[in-house]
């Protein structure tokens, strides 16, 4: 039994073995943008919004409500960073029910690379939103004693994103798949029912917790309050 | 449960480009038309709310013009009845005032027609009775009217020259007027009579339509009549009796 699509080679090119996990991923990518293509083709201010139309409409604003109310500085690059992590991990979980398929989420690899890019991404962000200068100086807050505490948990951040996503999409299909061997007819379809759910509240942790990250690196410093006096 | 380094390179890109293309194909177009379409609807409830301030503009100032025009009505109401009213009485008086000269004037008429009626009626009936009288004393008496007044001037004018005499002073010519000129036999008899009384005396005779059925007779500056003016004066006074008690 594969626990990673990332030893299952679909082909290769120049010598490269192309994994599942990179096709299924372009799959993905390749479902995902001509859906939108398709959906946005026609789209102007004096055509109504159609059936499709409206449905994106709505899982963008969707994402974007959630953002804005994480984010005190809603912004539209955290929207095209997040709404798509939520995206590319939801339609990669949902598509587990397609016999075939293999998630690319459930490939550790995958999971790490989107750790990585939230790590990036949180210097990134916070960096361009409030400077290089403010930004270095929140490692040293409260004090410079605790920057190698800090490091370490911004690294920690990145991979506990990565395992917790892998970790509930690969065991959810491991699942599947040793139920399917036990018990064939009943207990894989309420598992692939209740992996459906777990891959839509993963790929939703995954992309609250990055932009909450973002957000934090990217909030503004709090005022100095003052000391609370004495009472009489 | 292992990494593929060279997997997650490939996936970090695979990300990235995912990334790229729905901001191009997806959030981009999306949220560019969210915001054209909130624009254009901003813009169309800028042009609700100018629309509809202005319709309330609009109907405010209508509803000023209507209640102008009710407190005028009752102005204009009120003169217009005024003007009416003056009018009606203008009329009225001018109608009472023609009515009046309508009937003052077919009053006169009427007082003229009856006058004439009466004058005429008074004529023919002197002129009926004259013509019975002439008739009675030819049909009786085998005499004409102006016969019978000469005999009867002769009869008294003994008695009547004295005085007449006395009043007409050195006059030697007595004028005789009658209506229709007197027969040769009439006018010798009166000459002789006059000159009888006095001596002396010229007779002249003269015919006057205007004179009454009679004669006159005017020595000097007096003069006698034996005439049937004030039968017919009594006549006409019969007459108009008459008439007064018929018109009450």
């Amino acid at each position: 039994m594969e626990l990673t699509p990332d030893t299952t080679i679909i082909l290769t090119v120049f010598g490269f073995g192309i994994n599942a996990t990179i096709v299924f991923t372009w799959v993905v990518m390749a479902m995902l943008t001509l859906a939108s293509m398709l959906i946005t083709r026609k789209l102007r201010p004096d055509v109504p919004p159609d059936r499709w139309r409206t449905t994106l409409e709505a899982i963008v604003l969707t994402i974007q409500g959630q953002i804005d109310e994480i984010s005190a500085r809603p912004d539209r690059r955290l929207l095209y960073f997040a709404g798509t992590l939520f995206l590319f991990i939801v339609t990669s979980n949902l598509l587990m029910v397609v016999p075939g398929w293999h998630s690319p989420t459930a490939s550790l690899s995958t999971t790490a690379a989107l750790a990585l890019a939230v790590l990036v991404a949180v210097p990134l962000f916070g960096i361009g939103q409030r400077g290089l200068k403010v930004y270095l100086h929140n490692y040293l807050e409260p004090n410079i004693i605790m920057l190698p505490f800090n490091i370490i948990g911004e690294a920690s951040r990145g991979i506990s994103l990565a395992i917790r996503l892998y970790g509930n999409v690969m065991s959810g299909a491991v699942i599947a798949a040793i139920l399917l061997g036990v018990a064939p007819f009943f207990f894989p379809v309420v598992m692939d029912m209740l992996g459906l759910l777990t891959g839509v509240i993963q790929a939703y942790i995954f992309a609250i917790l990055a932009t909450v990250y973002i957000s934090s690196a990217t909030a503004p410093a709090e005022p100095e309050t003052e000391p609370a006096k004495d009472a009489p | 449960m292992s990494i593929d380094w060279i997997t997650v390179a490939a996936q970090i890109v695979n990300f990235l480009v995912l990334v790229w293309l729905l901001k191009r194909f997806l959030y981009r177009p999306i949220l560019d038309g969210i915001d054209a379409r909130e624009r254009e609807i901003a813009e169309r409830m800028a042009q609700a709310g100018a629309i509809r301030a202005k319709a309330e503009a609009a109907e405010a100032e209508f509803r000023a013009q209507i209640t102008k025009l009710k407190a005028g009505r009752e102005g204009v109401i009120a003169q217009a009845r005024e003007v009416a009213a003056r009018a009606r009485d203008e009329m009225l008086a001018q109608a009472s005032a023609r009515v009046a000269r309508e009937q003052a004037a077919r009053a006169e008429e009427r007082a003229k027609e009856v006058r004439k009626y009466s004058a005429d009626l008074h004529a023919k009936g002197a002129a009926a009775f004259l013509a019975l009288l002439r008739k009675a004393l030819h049909d009786l008496g085998d005499e004409s009217l102006e016969q019978r007044i000469v005999t009867r001037a002769i009869g008294r004018m003994p008695d009547m020259m004295r005085d007449l005499t006395d009043a007409a002073g050195s006059s030697d010519t007595a004028v005789i007027v009658t209506h229709d000129p007197l027969s040769q036999d009439l006018a010798a008899e009166l000459t002789a009579a006059l000159q009888a009384a006095k001596p002396g005396l010229k007779v002249v005779f003269q015919a006057d339509p205007a004179q009454s059925p009679g004669l006159s007779l005017r020595l000097g500056g007096a003069q006698l009549g034996w005439t049937v003016d004030s039968y017919i004066d009594g006549l006409k006074k019969m007459l108009g009796r008459q008439e007064h008690a018929h018109a009450q």
